[in-house]
């Protein structure tokens, strides 16, 4: 089931150089949650941090702690991959497996953790796919590569990958930078049928994608070049997008500075 | 597509028609106080004013968020534009109906209405209600001839508020000053209740046209 997740106090490191500076934000269950900022407000970092993805890369670490309903998933008793499997994540550009056939890249998780069964995979696969309103357009296709799908497609096979392991948080960074008009607004449709079960952070560039699809939008920047992200402020997004309460946000969303 | 969004433009659509509903109530309770002394009515119109003046701050709020959030364009950016518009004409009519409430109060136990003015102000009630009910359908069926109907509706009006100047200004005028300005207030209050009918109207016209009806006077 969806959780909560909550950030005190989060700082995100590459080697000496911090990226992130010191945030603390609670993100409600069964919302969408939206951060925004000028590029480079460490705003991908920080959404990174909140699955265990940032410290993939070497010398990445953090200070601070991320709280998954109350408990830290940075404790040294807790798996690294376990977590990932809890707070799924969908990419910038769609990367299904190039590979593997749609079919098998929605079990591929499954399989990872396990599951062999045909029907078990069968069920999971298609409730997936519906999920990640995909199903109709594939049924027929399933053992074709994910790689032959249009853009918009592979995202939502990658969406439905990610929802295919049943997580608890779906974080999604710039899932449709990549993509046309149409396609962007049905993964933001889709984006609005799953908060129904999971909890959403979504980061993009495009602003008025926030407003369009989240109920809290954060908004980071920074004080100079060099300087590390931080968190502004985070709202109601229909706040931040009608009266923010910080004057750099009302200049960062009315395109004054940014 | 964008399912939510679209149910949301459409929510405010069904709001107007509720609180075109409340004005046309409004009037029509109005009507009844002044005509016959009723303060109960009045009462209920004075008091009732409050659920106007939150459906008309609730449908502005709405509309601000959808314009805020959503980026819309085209027939969706006249709904909301038109919307805005059209729900201050809606709550104006509203306070229309209470000043009228006001007066009937104001004069309670007796009417402030002569009894030989008594069969025009009826009217001017029941056009005005008319008008506001033809109205509320205009909104919600987007129905350009009722709009041009609506227009001529308001002649009727127009003609009977001049019947009440008649009356006034005529030497067989035996009533108090102020008897005459309750005549003159209230004849000024139907008519522009009406006034705000025909401007709504209008605004539909454009909703569904995206050409401006050009206004006389």
């Amino acid at each position: 089931m969806a959780k909560r997740i909550e950030t005190v106090g989060l700082s995100c490191f590459y080697g000496k150089t911090k990226a992130v500076d010191d945030v603390s934000i609670a993100i409600e269950p069964k919302s969408v949650t939206a951060f925004i900022g000028p590029s480079g407000c460490g705003k991908s970092t920080f959404l990174r941090a909140l699955n265990r993805m940032h410290e993939v890369i070497p010398g990445a670490r953090i200070e601070g702690q991320v709280l998954l309903d109350d408990e830290d998933i940075y404790a040294p008793e807790i798996d690294a991959a376990a977590v990932r499997r809890t707070i799924g994540m969908v990419f910038q550009r769609p990367n299904p497996f190039p590979t593997m056939s749609i079919y098998d890249n929605v079990a591929a998780g499954l399989r990872l953790n396990g599951v062999r069964r045909r029907s078990d995979l069968d069920s999971a696969v298609e409730r997936s796919l519906r999920g990640a309103n995909l199903w109709e357009e594939v049924r027929s296709r399933l053992n074709k590569p994910g790689a032959g799908l249009s853009g918009g497609q592979q995202q939502r096979l990658c969406i439905a990958r990610a929802i295919a392991v049943e997580p608890q948080v779906l974080l999604m960074d710039e899932p449709c930078s990549s993509l046309d008009p149409i396609s962007t607004l049905a993964i933001e449709d889709l984006i609005f049928e799953l908060k129904d079960r999971y909890t959403i952070v979504i980061v993009t560039h495009n602003m008025q994608q926030a407003a369009r699809v989240s109920d809290i939008t954060a908004f980071f920047t920074l004080r100079g070049p060099g300087e590390p992200g931080y968190l502004v402020e985070s709202d109601t997004t229909q706040k931040i997008f009608t009266n923010p309460s910080e004057k750099r946000t009302e200049d960062y969303i009315t395109g004054r500075f940014g | 597509m964008r399912d939510q969004y679209h149910d949301e433009l459409d929510a405010i659509t069904t709001s107007l028609v509720d609180i075109t509903r409340l004005a046309g109530s409004a009037i029509n309770r109005a009507t009844t106080a002044l005509l016959e002394a009723d303060l109960q009515e009045a009462e209920a119109v004075i008091s009732g004013d409050a659920a106007i003046d939150q459906l008309y701050a609730d449908i502005e709020a709405r509309a601000l968020d959808l314009l805020a959030r959503q980026q819309p364009v085209a027939s969706d950016l006249r709904v909301l534009i038109t919307s805005l518009r059209m729900v201050a004409d809606i709550e104006r009519m509203g306070d229309l109906a209470l000043h009228i409430a006001k007066v009937a109060r104001r004069r309670y136990p007796s009417s402030a209405i002569p009894p030989e003015l008594h069969a025009t102000v009826l009217e001017m009630g029941q056009v005005a209600q008319r008008i506001c009910a033809k109205c509320s359908s205009v909104i919600a069926g987007r129905d350009l001839h009722l709009a041009a109907e609506l227009e001529r509706d308001d002649d009727v009006m127009d003609d009977l508020h001049r019947k009440l100047f008649r009356v006034l200004l005529d030497d067989s005028w035996q009533g108090s000053i102020e008897g005459a300005i309750d005549v003159t207030s209230c004849g000024r209050y139907y008519e522009r209740f009406c006034d705000h009918a025909v401007s709504v109207a209008r605004r539909v016209i454009y909703l569904v046209t995206g050409e401006r009806v050009t206004v006389d006077g």
